[in-house]
């Protein structure tokens, strides 16, 4: 045990002591019942805790909590083991242990099946018998710290060594100072990347492959920044510049591009589990201002705001900037708040642990690329993040309320509140007077609808004449500011020690300093952008790799930890991560340095002898080639089919049908209340209901029926058709205008073949076709509409 | 161990046997071409030798009352209005009322002799197909919590559910229909979408809902009906089969085109396919007149057609007057609304498993019947009942149940099961058990760790398997 724990852990019983002192039952909302009372208990040696912990108290959770503790729906013989205490004293059939003698145990007896048969559900395994036996034989050492109330603490915090630790994995260890390596072949790379890249594609054997052709780099660009395709004119604009930064230029013309931070919006929205509301029934609330903060996201990213600054005002914006950036903290508003739908404190306890965890994952995955969310029921199985380090975080959203903030100005918003104010008062005083004028009987009853009716109609013309509902944003709030304590097992209406707010040990150190002010969060948001956390830039650089080459240098970007991968290039990670934070944290120069690299450049061509050796790519012999995602995929149908809208921001709309891109589509975070939610799922647009680490595509045939049967594809179709027949006069020019706009590129002699061929044949069947009147023409498009070199981006 | 479902299954050999022909180009040569891949949906290997291969859940929404359906206890009525220490536990309204007996008669059916309630007479002449289990048992007493534990495992809408968990198991072994179908006549039950989504589980494996007020097969599925005359709608087909073929050889080895390639027939074949499950009219007389009329039946009938296709599992989920929660009739008065609902299911229930058993798909289909919990003997206001999470009765049949066996009991009152106490995930692990899989090795690997339809929970009721 080091001092600090030591002392730490003195001070807190001093702590509890006090509390227990002044009368205080407990400081979080679900406290109550707990009595804190000290049992002086000889200080049990580190070693004894450590096997308590890890041999003896997991397995009287599992196997006997169920009837031997107080949360039993009812208590077996009388017996509770949740305390040295309680297994003393014993139940029906006396003490349960005798301390140093196992075999005058009754607990001992009973598990060895020799007294009685417990567990009756099946005798426990040799090795937790044989644990349990050394326990009682070392004398029953229960830790004092952990059971320092009746109602028992039932999760220890170990001391650890947390340097130690910190240097055991990859992901938590400081960013390595990198530079780029040696390679033999100099001609090809072009940038500091490639060398890292090619180096290891050296060691490995094997041969990066060629430069793609101009109109795949530009259409691959064109998709990656803007989501969009390009025009025929912009490809062949490109294609004609002979200029050597010709690529570059593009680059920094879709940098430009305003639709660059609805495409790249859209990939933090995911991060974000952005919706417009509506997770079902337990957390069924609309979220009307959503878009807002999809707005801002949009906006931020296009004017380059730093990554560090886009953080801090995501978690804290509201204590920064409470004006103008209160919005900003939708990231964690517009997440599911759940209720219960009945009061039963069981559920509402539940609820309440289910909203927690969703603040505290999406903080974690989402930004930090750590799985904290397995650590709330115990700790973490694979990563050092204690359960203690799960409700330090969750403490402060425990702290943090979800509102609805008015945006406008101060003025309008006291207007709209006075106004308010006098409706209300008015209200009260007709319903006032329709009782009083019920009961007085001795006024006629012809001077009743008289003078009600001139009050109504008084009313109404308040209500006419009042402004409207000022603006608002989804936003959070502080709401209180102390620790919460542990909930034992996940289930917080069993509280064990108190949580102090603070970050995560494994990346601010054994004693990370508390947070006080408020819920916390500003601190913490200090915390998660501080360049003593590796993990911030790490996770974000990996994530803009993989919106480049389809999967990350990291190929788990929300798992950073033991389960996660390791980079396929951990010192191109560092390296890249370094000179990002050096940029200022800017975005846009990540972009310009990835994409003027010769690996970005490459052609996404099978080569048989790499893909045996690396079938998956990991060495990056090529670009990998990518589907695109559902909103870059309509909106090229869109697009092509002249049809686009392109205005930017503004309220969503519940229709696929509109032009607009989108991104501007209404989803909820179940899935099922607008219109477009089932379009968008069946393109795997993923459940907004917990941050999104990453796409997956899936083929189903549901997704062809929508593309044969769906009037939308139809639609599509026809509309594309129409637009060939103006810019287009023969079959033959429609086909290669088609290829063009689709595509990017002339169609082959093969191609165009196959196409005449199709539009011919309208005569032959013209006469059965009595159902349908939609031309050949529309009928080709639609598949061309439907085909994969459509879908797919080289 | 079964070769129903072998995984060694040629991808030629299935696309023959699912019918269909092809084209001008054919699949099958554009797939050899390509290289071999499987659907996601290809049938798959068990853990172990399963004793059914498929389900049908009978979902009875609203906490069907126990004492009044199938879990008999006379002494309801000799303690009548008294409240025995025994049963004097804290119920979601907080009712401190007294005993009340069953307002319906029971008798005894079958060779077990089984007491059954008046209002379930049909399901009565079954009893000797039937496992009860009496000694079910759930965490809370709220509908929307608990329906989502019944269903998802979960007390929040946020984990796969158990047909998503079988199809993502198991595969399907019909590759022209959806491998999880969920049904309810109107109303879908509360929690909706959750009750047979996919959440975290790829997309392939949610479950296809089918509302039974709406037979036509264009509400099954979303687009399934072409303009064209099939001939036509094929030289579409064949078009982009061709040219996506010549995508493919540009880019070669890429599974995902190859699987969209294939994607495309099985949609061309589901155009056809799902109409013919839907078209009841090839069924015999006496097989309409076993079911009978009702909107549920007509569920059950289609459940048996889906089955006897290759769906691995289906939901039916029972609703009457637009209810979400159908059985939760019972707070103020239990007489009328039971009696409506059971008279709603009882006879398509038992024709059901009739229907089974005479096409020999009974021994191999596991049926299960049952809510989210159950109601309390004690009354609510003059003649209601409360929610009852401490003990509820469900029932299974076939797929290798005992037949003609009651496991658990509840006191003698019926409030708490006390024997052999079943929880819902006790419940999920027996019905993945039955179906050839274990529970723990059941798992997907989703934000960093591992998730099980079980979660760390569950045992299997090995008592109550044959």
């Amino acid at each position: 045990m080091t001092e600090s724990d030591a002392s730490q852990r003195k001070s807190m019983q001093m702590m509890n002591r006090l509390l227990m002192l002044l009368g205080f039952v407990s400081a979080t909302a679900f406290g109550s019942g707990i009595v804190v009372a000290l049992i002086d208990e000889a200080e049990v040696p580190p070693e004894q805790v450590e096997f308590f912990e890890k041999q003896v108290r997991p397995v009287l959770i599992e196997r006997c909590f169920q009837c031997h503790s107080s949360d039993a729906e009812k208590v077996e013989g009388g017996l509770l083991v949740e305390s040295r205490k309680a297994l003393l004293a014993g139940g029906e059939s006396g003490p349960a242990i005798v301390p140093g003698a196992s075999d005058k145990s009754l607990l001992i007896q009973s598990i060895r099946y020799e007294s009685r048969e417990m567990p009756p559900k099946g005798k426990l395994r040799p090795e937790e018998i044989a644990s349990l036996e050394k326990w009682v034989e070392m004398g029953a050492p229960w830790p004092a710290d952990a059971s320092t109330s009746e109602h028992v603490v039932m999760t220890a915090d170990l001391p650890r060594d947390w340097d130690a630790l910190r240097q055991n994995h990859w992901a938590f260890r400081p960013l390595a100072e990198e530079s780029p390596p040696n390679v033999k072949d100099l001609t090809w790379p072009e940038s500091d990347i490639d060398r890292f890249i090619l180096s290891r594609l050296e060691v490995a054997g094997l041969k990066p492959a060629q430069r793609a052709d101009r109109r795949v780099l530009v259409r691959r660009a064109y998709f990656d920044l803007t989501g969009l395709p390009p025009t025929p004119e912009e490809v062949h604009a490109f294609e004609s510049d002979s200029q050597p930064d010709a690529f570059a230029k593009l680059v920094d013309r879709l940098l430009d591009s305003p639709h660059y931070g609805e495409r790249w919006g859209r990939h933090w929205l995911d991060v974000a589990r952005y919706s417009d509301g509506f997770g079902g029934f337990l957390d069924n609330q609309a979220q009307p201002h959503a878009w807002r903060y999809r707005d801002w996201v949009i906006a931020a990213l296009n004017r380059d705001l730093p990554f560090n600054e886009f953080v801090r005002l995501q978690i804290a914006g509201d204590l920064i900037d409470g004006d103008n950036a209160a919005v900003a903290t939708g990231f964690f508003a517009l997440g599911p708040t759940y209720i219960s739908d009945g009061g039963d404190p069981e559920a509402t306890a539940q609820a309440r642990s289910e909203t927690l965890d969703d603040r505290v994952d999406t903080l974690s995955r989402g930004i930090l690329g750590l799985t904290v969310s397995c650590a709330r029921c115990h700790d973490h199985k694979f990563d050092p993040i204690p359960q203690l380090d799960y409700y330090s975080l969750a403490g402060i959203f425990q702290n943090t309320n979800v509102i609805e903030k008015p945006i406008a100005l101060p003025l309008v918003i006291q207007q709209y509140d006075e106004a308010q104010h006098v409706i209300r008062e008015r209200e009260k005083l007709l319903e006032q007077r329709e009782t009083e004028l019920k009961k007085d009987e001795t006024k006629l009853l012809s001077e009743q609808p008289q003078e009600l009716a001139t009050l109504r109609s008084g009313l109404q013309k308040l209500k006419d004449a009042a402004p409207p509902k000022p603006d608002s944003v989804h936003a959070i709030a502080d709401g209180g500011t102390a620790d919460m304590h542990l909930a034992i097992r996940g289930n917080l209406l069993r509280p064990g020690s108190v949580a102090p707010r603070r970050f995560l040990r494994i990346v601010a150190g054994a004693d990370p300093i508390r947070f006080t002010s408020g819920s916390g969060r500003l601190e913490l948001a200090e915390a998660v952008v501080s360049s003593q956390n590796p993990l911030t830039a790490r996770v974000f650089v990996n994530r803009v790799w993989m919106h480049h080459f389809g999967k990350g240098l990291v190929r788990t970007p929300g798992n950073f930890g033991a389960l996660g991968e390791k980079p396929t290039h951990p010192e191109l990670l560092d390296w890249l991560t370094s000179r990002f934070i050096n940029q200022g944290w800017s975005i846009k120069e990540l972009h310009r340095d990835i994409m003027n690299s010769a690996a970005y450049g490459m052609s996404s061509r099978y080569d048989e002898q790499n893909f045996k050796a690396d079938g998956d790519n990991r060495l990056l012999w090529r670009m990998s080639p990518r589907r695109l995602n559902i909103e870059a995929w309509r909106d090229a149908l869109l697009a092509v089919s002249g049809d686009l809208d392109l205005q930017l921001g503004g309220l969503p709309v519940d229709d696929i049908n509109s032009a607009r891109r989108t991104i501007y589509l209404q989803v909820s975070r179940n899935g099922d209340h607008f219109q477009a939610d089932e379009f968008m799922r069946l393109f795997d647009f993923p459940a907004m209901r917990a941050t999104v680490s990453e796409r997956l595509p899936n083929t189903v045939p549901q997704q062809y029926l929508f593309m044969m049967n769906n009037g939308y594809m139809l639609r599509r179709a026809e509309l594309f058709a129409a637009r060939l027949g103006k810019e287009s006069q023969t079959n033959e020019q429609r086909i290669e205008r088609a290829y063009r706009l689709l595509f990017s590129r002339f169609p082959t002699v093969d191609e165009q073949q196959i196409g005449l061929e199709f539009l011919k044949e309208q005569k032959a069947t013209e006469n059965i076709v009595a159902s349908d009147d939609r031309s050949r023409m529309e009928r080709y498009l639609q598949v061309l509409l439907s085909s994969n070199e459509f879908m797919y981006i080289e | 161990m079964n070769n129903w479902i072998s995984p060694g299954v040629s991808r030629r050999e299935m696309l023959t046997r699912c019918g269909a022909g092809f084209g001008t180009l054919g699949l099958a040569g554009i797939m050899a071409e390509a290289g071999a891949t499987t659907t996601p949906l290809a049938p798959k290997m068990t853990h172990f030798a399963p004793k059914a291969k498929r389900v049908i859940q009978l979902f009875m929404p609203g906490g069907p009352s126990q004492v009044d359906t199938f879990d008999y206890k006379p002494d309801l009525a000799t303690y009548e209005g008294q409240r025995p220490e025994s049963v004097d536990r804290k119920s979601l309204r907080n009712t401190k009322n007294g005993l009340m007996k069953s307002p319906y008669g029971f008798r005894q059916y079958g060779q077990c002799g089984k007491w059954v309630s008046d209002i379930f007479p049909h399901v009565g002449e079954m009893v000797d197909e039937i496992c009860f289990i009496h000694s079910m048992h759930t965490d809370i007493p709220e509908h929307a919590g608990a329906i989502m534990m019944t269903n998802v495992g979960h007390l929040q809408p946020n984990r796969p559910s158990m047909g998503s968990w079988l199809v993502y198991g198991l595969g399907t072994e019909n590759q022209n229909l959806p491998g999880f179908v969920a049904m309810s006549p109107r109303a879908q039950p509360r929690g909706q979408a959750a009750n047979w989504g996919n959440s975290f589980l790829p997309g392939t494996y949610n479950g296809c809902y089918v509302n039974i007020g709406q037979m036509h097969p264009e509400r099954a599925l979303n687009d399934l009906t072409n303009q064209l005359p099939r001939i036509e709608q094929r030289e579409q087909v064949d078009l982009l089969a061709r040219l996506n073929s010549l995508h493919l050889k540009r880019q070669e080895k890429d599974q995902n085109l190859e699987a969209s390639i294939q994607a495309m027939e099985m949609a061309f074949r589901m155009q056809f396919a799902v109409p013919d499950v839907f078209d009841v009219s090839r069924e015999t007389k006496a097989t309409l007149e076993l079911y009978g009329d009702s909107e549920y039946a007509k569920g059950c009938l289609l459940a048996r057609r889906l089955v006897e296709r290759g769906v691995r599992m289906v939901q039916v989920s029972l609703s009457i007057d637009g209810y979400d929660i159908a059985w939760d009739t019972g707070h103020e008065n239990i007489v009328d609304g039971h009696a409506k609902l059971a008279q709603a299911c009882d006879q398509g229930i038992a024709a059901l498993l009739k229907d089974l058993r005479q096409r020999g798909m009974l021994e191999d289909t596991l049926v299960i019947w049952g809510g989210e919990f159950g109601r309390a003997p004690t009354s609510e206001g003059q003649k209601g009942r409360d929610h009852d999470h401490y003990g509820y009765t469900v029932w299974m049949a076939g797929g290798g149940v005992k037949p003609g066996y009651s496991y658990g009991s509840t006191c003698n009152f019926g409030l708490t099961a006390v024997e052999n106490r079943v929880h819902v995930h006790d419940l999920h692990a027996t019905i993945l058990h039955l179906m050839g899989l274990d529970h723990e090795k059941l798992t997907y690997q989703y934000s960093g760790r591992d998730y099980r339809l079980t979660d760390v929970f569950g045992q299997v009721v090995q008592e109550i398997i044959a």
